[in-house]
């Protein structure tokens, strides 16, 4: 497998891209194992690990934790898009990346950026709509000041193949909470519900008392795939996708 | 929110809970996968009651685009039942409210409500009765109205008990007669009308501290309708009336009115509208049957099957807003002024300000008939219809399957079964090109009266040509634009109105009426020398006129200081009259009475006239322009609703035959059954 992605890489290499932040990426907070995937130059180091959050009564948000985040349309192979629409654009359409504080698209065919064509590696602000192709309209926002990470809302009705209601580009917290300004607002919920990354584990903590899987959490709990996170009046479950190069 | 079953459990074999969704009336739903991947919604129910599930299974097999689909009723290992239904992705109407604390705008008002219509009338024909018709329980997903928990409402009472502890919702859309035990299909219209209230101004109608202050608010009190605007008014107060009876017949009914309420809002034209339904055109050739349809449609029944899939178009809103919004004497205004505008320091600004003028006269005629006329149907046995968009006019339809019509003849009843067909054979559009048989009596009224007209219609325009431009100084200037617009008009709806219904045979027609027109022109040219008319502002051709130059033989089109001579309007006149399809201007079955856009393409055709030959500007465009509008305000014209064929009365005929035309300012006989 891994040697697969050495001669995909190497492929995409002699296509002339090249990209110059791949050191820094490789450099910061990067956990072992996604550190472990090979870097390739089309603009995404590492596919990025994938969840689902299921929270009851308020919806379903794929997860993406990573630096960089490919678009795509479907496909039937191995390989696909870190964030795949059922829509008609190219599989591997634009790319999306966490560089320091800014976010960046970088488009691979026709992206509009709120009205205007990028062709080359642009800069995202919150409240951005992108359009791939024709018709597929994404939404981009930072919602918290309080973390980078960004959330992509649906604007067409192009999704992935399953409902979702939102993807959360998360790279470092995913804040889930009666806010709007959090990343998953769930109005009912008392307080906040944050999500971390420590030591390569996706960790949450909260002032308010919870349980992982029955078993209470102190001062932050890891949350392994299948993790259900119960509070005095909220519950979800965390469910890892599998990694579409088999990890 | 606490729910009972945690993600991942498998309550029923092969599907596999995902996350709860919400806690509805009934029970829990939650949002599940099948073992290969598809998504549905789970509801458990609360009250494990035969009844209840009896509802269920009668609208097991039910499809309509706008319910919610339900796919089997299931047990599980504890002989609890769960209801396995579509997953509908979007928001409900209650969210979608909650952006709106002060009442949603008008037009997404409208799309709810002819989703909501569809389904429910679907229902109602159905014989079902839905019975806990909520905000809660109407969804949108991708622009497509669904209504879900159909059948589950037998235990409105059930959950009404309990409403102080959960769902004290359900009693805000609660008719009066409810508390009697009654649940007729009047009880959906009135939820639709508490609907529509809150969907309009952001409140309820009947709101209280407590269960029992808004049921008794339900039971006595007049609703507050103070915050809708007063044309939409009486259209909810019927359909909040407190007796059943003398609510709102049925949800079409509901909402036809509330369109034309709307509608009234900004204007519209309905003034020609009336009350004369189609007859299917082909469901029964026995007039009894037919009479009956007649009767039931005439009842008012009639409604607008829309599709909301297409209405994502970038221009679509621009569009709509200027088709349905913005009423015609006010796009005539608008026209004028852009005009106006447009043409600042060119020749047509005189023609523009007649536009204006036009429209204002226009405007004024259009309130004296409201007034005055006995016109403007109101509410009764009458479909009504926006300016049509070609879409629209295609759209609309009636739907004669969806009432009950006693029809004892077999076949209609065929015709009725199925309901949600988007086109009806009725549906049919009639355009000037349909071929039909208009009795020659019927012709001839339909010309002399169109003649008529055409005196007051070229009075109406000329004086306006006379005051708005200084085009027609004189009275002599003034009859001799005003007689040829009227010999011109005369000379075009003579033909035109002879070969309607015919089959087009465009260019014999198009030769047939550059002849007339180069007739024409040699009145129009003895006309001018008998009333000696040499005035060189009026005539001269300016040194305009591409053909000036080109030699014409022993025949010259111009005098040389530029007044054009016989050959000259009669050239105008054959090529205007040859370049236009006029028959189309002309013709009972043209799109509508009066279309500015062939105005405004008439008057280029005139303009151009102009500048290809030596031809006065001023005066040939507006002479065009006149002429378009004389022809199209004077012509007889049927309203799309009441554009209807009867079969042919003998069967060796198999043309249809046509309802007679109308003309301003009179009223179609009623249909009488």
């Amino acid at each position: 497998m891994l040697s697969g992605i050495m001669n995909m890489a190497a492929a995409i290499r002699t296509s002339g891209r090249t990209l110059p932040v791949n050191a820094e990426f490789s450099g910061r907070k990067m956990s072992p194992q996604t550190r472990r995937t090979v870097p390739m130059d089309t603009g995404w180091v590492t596919e990025c690990e994938r969840y689902m959050l299921w929270i009851d009564g308020v919806g379903a948000w794929q997860l993406c934790i990573g630096q960089n985040f490919l678009i795509g349309g479907p496909t039937l192979e191995h390989q696909s898009a870190d964030i795949c629409l059922l829509a008609n654009i190219s599989r591997k359409h634009a790319a999306l990346q966490r560089i320091q504080e800014d976010w960046f698209i970088h488009p691979y065919q026709q992206t509009v950026v709120s009205g205007r064509t990028v062709a080359d590696r642009s800069l995202l602000k919150s409240g951005d709509e992108i359009r791939l192709g024709e018709r597929v309209r994404l939404g981009f926002r930072i919602p918290s000041v309080l973390s980078g990470s960004a959330v992509v809302d649906f604007e067409s009705s192009h999704r992935p193949a399953q409902s979702v209601n939102g993807i959360i580009l998360m790279t470092d917290t995913c804040l889930l909470g009666p806010r709007r300004d959090y990343h998953i607002c769930c109005p009912e919920w008392p307080d906040l519900v944050v999500l971390f990354r420590q030591d390569g584990q996706l960790r949450c903590r909260s002032k308010m008392s919870l349980k992982v899987n029955e078993d209470r959490v102190r001062e932050s709990a890891a949350l392994n795939n299948g993790a259900i996170v119960t509070g005095d009046d909220f519950r979800f479950r965390i469910e890892r996708l599998k990694n579409l190069n088999g990890t | 929110m606490k729910f009972t079953f945690a993600p991942e459990t498998r309550p029923l074999d092969g599907y596999t809970i995902k996350r709860a969704i919400h806690r509805g009336g009934f029970g829990e739903v939650y949002y599940a996968l099948s073992d290969a991947g598809k998504e549905v919604a789970l509801k458990l129910l609360n009250n494990n009651l035969d009844v209840e599930l009896r509802g269920v299974s009668q609208c097991l097999n039910l499809k309509h685009p706008n319910l919610v689909t339900i796919f089997d009723i299931r047990q599980d290992a504890d002989q609890d039942h769960w209801i396995v239904m579509e997953y509908v992705g979007g928001r409900g109407l209650h969210e979608v409210m909650q952006d709106h604390p002060a009442g949603m705008p008008v037009s997404e008002v409208l799309s709810w409500l002819s989703g909501i219509t569809a389904g429910l009338s679907f229902l109602h024909d159905r014989g079902i009765v839905h019975r806990d018709l909520k905000p809660a329980n109407v969804f949108s997903d991708d622009g497509i109205v669904k209504i879900g928990d159909v059948g589950l409402s037998k235990y409105i009472s059930e959950s009404r008990r309990s409403a102080q502890t959960q769902s004290v919702g359900t009693v805000y859309y609660m008719a009066p007669e409810v508390a009697r035990g009654r649940y007729g299909r009047e009880v959906d219209i009135y939820a639709l009308g508490v609907m529509l209230v809150e969907m309009l101004t952001g409140h309820v109608p009947f709101d209280g501290e407590t269960t029992a202050e808004i049921l008794m608010k339900h039971l006595t009190a007049d609703p507050d309708l103070s915050a809708v605007s007063p044309a939409i008014r009486p259209v909810l107060a019927a359909a909040l009336e407190k007796d059943p009876s003398k609510r709102t017949g049925d949800a079409d009914e509901l909402e036809r009115q509330f369109r034309l309420a709307v509608g009234q809002l900004s204007a519209k034209e309905f003034t020609f509208a009336s009350a004369k339904p189609l007859p299917a055109a082909d469901s029964s050739s026995r007039p009894a049957a037919r009479e009956n349809l007649n009767a039931a449609l005439n009842r008012g029944r009639s409604v607008r099957e829309r599709s909301m899939a297409g209405m994502a178009g970038t221009w679509e809103p621009t569009v709509r807003f200027w088709n349905e919004r913005v009423p015609t004497p006010l796009k005539w205004i608008i026209c004028g002024s852009l005009f106006l505008l447009i043409m600042e320091s060119g020749v047509l600004r005189p023609v523009a300000a007649g536009g204006l003028v036009g429209g204002a006269a226009y405007l004024a005629w259009r309130a004296y008939l409201s007034i005055f006329g006995k016109s403007a149907p109101k509410s009764t046995g009458m479909a009504w219809y926006g300016e049509q968009s070609a879409a629209e006019t295609a759209a609309v339809n009636l739907r004669p399957g969806q009432y009950d019509i006693p029809v004892s003849d077999g076949s209609v009843r065929q015709n009725r079964a199925t309901v949600p067909q988007p086109i009806l054979p009725s549906a049919r559009t009639y355009t000037p090109v349909t071929v039909r048989r208009i009795p020659a009596g019927q012709k001839a009224v339909d010309i002399t009266s169109s003649m008529s007209i055409a005196l007051l219609a070229v009075v109406l325009v000329t004086t306006a040509v006379h005051l708005a431009t200084d085009l027609l100084p004189q009275p002599a200037h003034v009859a001799f634009f005003g007689s040829v617009t009227l010999l011109a008009a005369w000379a075009l709806i003579v033909p035109c109105k002879i070969w309607e219904g015919r089959p087009v045979d465009t260019v014999m027609r198009r030769l047939t009426l550059g002849s007339v027109g180069l007739g024409l022109g040699a009145v129009a040219w003895t006309i001018k020398e008998f009333l000696l008319l040499t005035d060189h502002a009026l005539l001269h051709a300016g040194d305009g006129g591409m053909m000036r130059d080109i030699p014409g033989g022993r025949i010259s089109i111009a005098s040389p200081d530029g007044i054009p001579t016989i050959a000259g309007f009669m050239v105008f006149f054959g090529i205007l009259f040859a370049a236009r399809r006029w028959w189309w201007h002309i013709d009972s079955f043209r799109k509508s009475r009066f279309r500015v856009s062939s105005a405004l393409f008439t008057l280029a055709v005139g303009a151009m006239l102009t500048v290809a030959m030596p031809f006065p500007e001023a005066l040939g465009a507006t002479w065009a322009l006149a002429i378009s509008a004389v022809v199209q305000l004077s012509a007889g014209w049927t309203p799309p609703e009441e554009r209807s064929l009867l079969p042919a009365p003998d069967t060796r005929s198999a043309t249809p035959s046509q309802a007679p035309a109308r003309h301003p300012g009179t009223m179609a006989p009623r249909a009488t059954t």
